[in-house]
């Protein structure tokens, strides 16, 4: 199967620069620490009049801090906007693979050894400092791995959806930025999305964004219903339609540039 | 220094003929910096302060930071993208003109699009002065002191900046190296330092010195502890630090090895 053998080499691409990624391993952890600094500071002696406690701000942050590695922090449009840019694009789309798998398969090879050499160490290092909240149910881990597989796809689709409209903007560095900052403001990086300002907190629960990190970091803290993942399941099957149905217009599109 | 605002000019000539990609850019830079700025407002409007400060004297510090790492990153492109120098092996080129590599690699490139991000910070810090007026709190020496801050924390960046680029004479990369050195630290310095266990205070005002660039005037000039040293400091720190950077950089250029290839 090409697509993952196209996933295995890029998994063993990354393995290129493990070194450097230990390194980046350090200040992600760094950035957590920072971020339950701000809430301890915040909630310290508060605590009573908010839905969190301070310990359980803290294994929030924690959690997402290893998540956003496999649904934050995806390669910029998955760079199908380079290919656009020296016209390479032009074979890829024509090539016998399917255009969104090659892809996305890419990036999945990725987001695999980040999960073993980003999210676990970084898990580890918080698990030895400020705790890290181990589920207490058995069913919580099986419904955790499918919630934490339909964020990876949710958050592919939004960079894919970024990267081929590259093919009518050629430009999207500014898209990546939009895309990027509504993932982790409206996804709950920083402020878990039922924190934020009354209208916002109502409708984020709907967006992709929650999707992508809130509600995987939810589940395996335990402080919401398995649910949820059936809103993640449609977003990732609207997802994946409109990105298949763009990426044929991009198609046409080039055919009848003729090249 | 004719030569460096003649320099400057051409580069800015080049950036405006994409007037309107610049325009998008500069924007959505500022939108991304000030989202970690409105969160924080959400939740000190629920909690009104963290250990002590509340939102207009955070917003200061945020202000500080976010302009200084923001002209850093105008000014100090080249040095901050050193990395392709040393993986395209363009270095080379850069030692056999007749100008110092470091005056050359200030002056060929300006990233305009980093200025929203500077707008940005000078927006929050405008807004935290008016709030902290409206709170009675004496602003005049703060707003006096501002520029020995933040220029403070420019050199102190730009330190960071050149010490992280040095490496690449070692390690060619340094993109992951400039994410421990540079942005976590400022990101860490938007916020008061006494919210930090020992450990990470410690980084702050020693290897990384980002705390004293904001922290500690402001800690001063808002009544909340230290002395006149605290103003003293910032500017002293940046000297020695920038000093000790330049000394690594020259250090690092002796150890240069072209690839030959």
């Amino acid at each position: 199967m090409v697509y993952w053998i196209l996933l295995q080499k890029s998994f063993l691409r990354n393995m290129q620069y493990k070194i450097a990624h230990l390194i980046n391993n350090a200040a992600s952890a760094i950035f957590g620490f920072v971020f339950i600094a701000i809430w301890v500071g915040v909630l310290e002696g508060k605590d009573q009049n908010s839905p969190y406690n301070v310990m359980e701000m803290t294994y929030y942050i924690a959690a997402v801090q290893c998540i956003l590695w496999i649904s934050g922090f995806l390669t910029a449009g998955l760079n199908i906007q380079n290919g656009v840019r020296n016209g390479a694009i032009s074979l890829e789309l024509v090539r016998p693979t399917n255009f969104f798998l090659y892809v996305t398969s890419q990036e999945a090879g990725r987001l695999i050894y980040n999960f073993f050499f980003r999210t676990i160490p970084i898990g580890l290092v918080f698990a030895l400092t400020v705790g890290f909240y181990v589920p207490q149910k058995g069913t919580t881990y099986l419904f955790l791995c499918i919630s934490i597989f339909l964020a990876i796809i949710i958050s592919i689709n939004l960079h894919y959806l970024v990267g081929i409209s590259a093919c009518w903007t050629t430009e999207i560095d500014w898209a990546h930025f939009v895309n990027f900052t509504l993932l982790v403001a409206l996804g709950g990086q920083f402020v878990p999305i039922d924190f934020l300002p009354a209208p916002l907190s109502t409708l984020t629960q709907y967006l992709p964004f929650a999707g992508a990190i809130y509600y995987p970091v939810m589940i395996l803290l335990e402080k919401i219903s398995y649910d949820v993942i059936l809103l993640q399941l449609l977003w990732a099957v609207v997802l994946t339609l409109f990105n298949l149905w763009l990426t044929e217009k991009a198609r046409q599109k080039l055919e009848i540039q003729g090249g | 220094m004719h030569l460096y605002l003649k320099l400057l000019s051409g580069s800015l000539r080049s950036r405006m003929q994409y007037k309107m990609n610049f325009l998008i850019s500069s924007l959505s830079y500022a939108l991304i910096m000030a989202v970690d700025f409105i969160l924080l407002a959400a939740i000190l409007q629920r909690f009104d302060d963290v250990k002590g400060w509340n939102l207009y004297e955070v917003g200061l510090l945020y202000g500080i930071s976010s302009v200084a790492i923001t002209l850093y990153r105008v000014f100090g492109v080249e040095i901050h993208n050193f990395e392709r120098y040393m993986v395209e092996g363009e270095f080379d080129s850069l030692l056999i003109r007749p100008v110092s590599p470091l005056s050359l690699l200030l002056t060929k490139n300006l990233d305009l699009s980093r200025i929203g991000g500077t707008l940005q910070g000078v927006i929050i810090l405008i807004i935290s002065i008016i709030g902290l007026h409206e709170k009675s709190v004496d602003t005049f020496f703060l707003i006096l002191y501002l520029p020995v801050s933040i220029l403070s924390g420019v050199v102190i960046c730009f330190s960071l900046g050149l010490l992280t680029a040095t490496i690449a004479f070692w390690t060619q990369r340094i993109k992951d190296f400039q994410t421990f050195t540079l942005y976590a630290p400022f990101n860490a310095a938007n916020y008061p330092m006494n919210i930090y266990p020992g450990w990470l205070k410690l980084i702050f005002f020693t290897v990384i010195p980002v705390g004293f660039m904001n922290y500690t005037p402001v800690l001063f000039l808002l009544n909340k502890g230290g002395d006149l040293w605290n103003l003293l400091l910032p500017p002293a720190v940046a000297f020695v630090f920038l000093f000790i950077a330049y000394r690594f950089w020259q250090f690092g250029i002796r150890h240069y090895h072209s690839t030959g290839s």
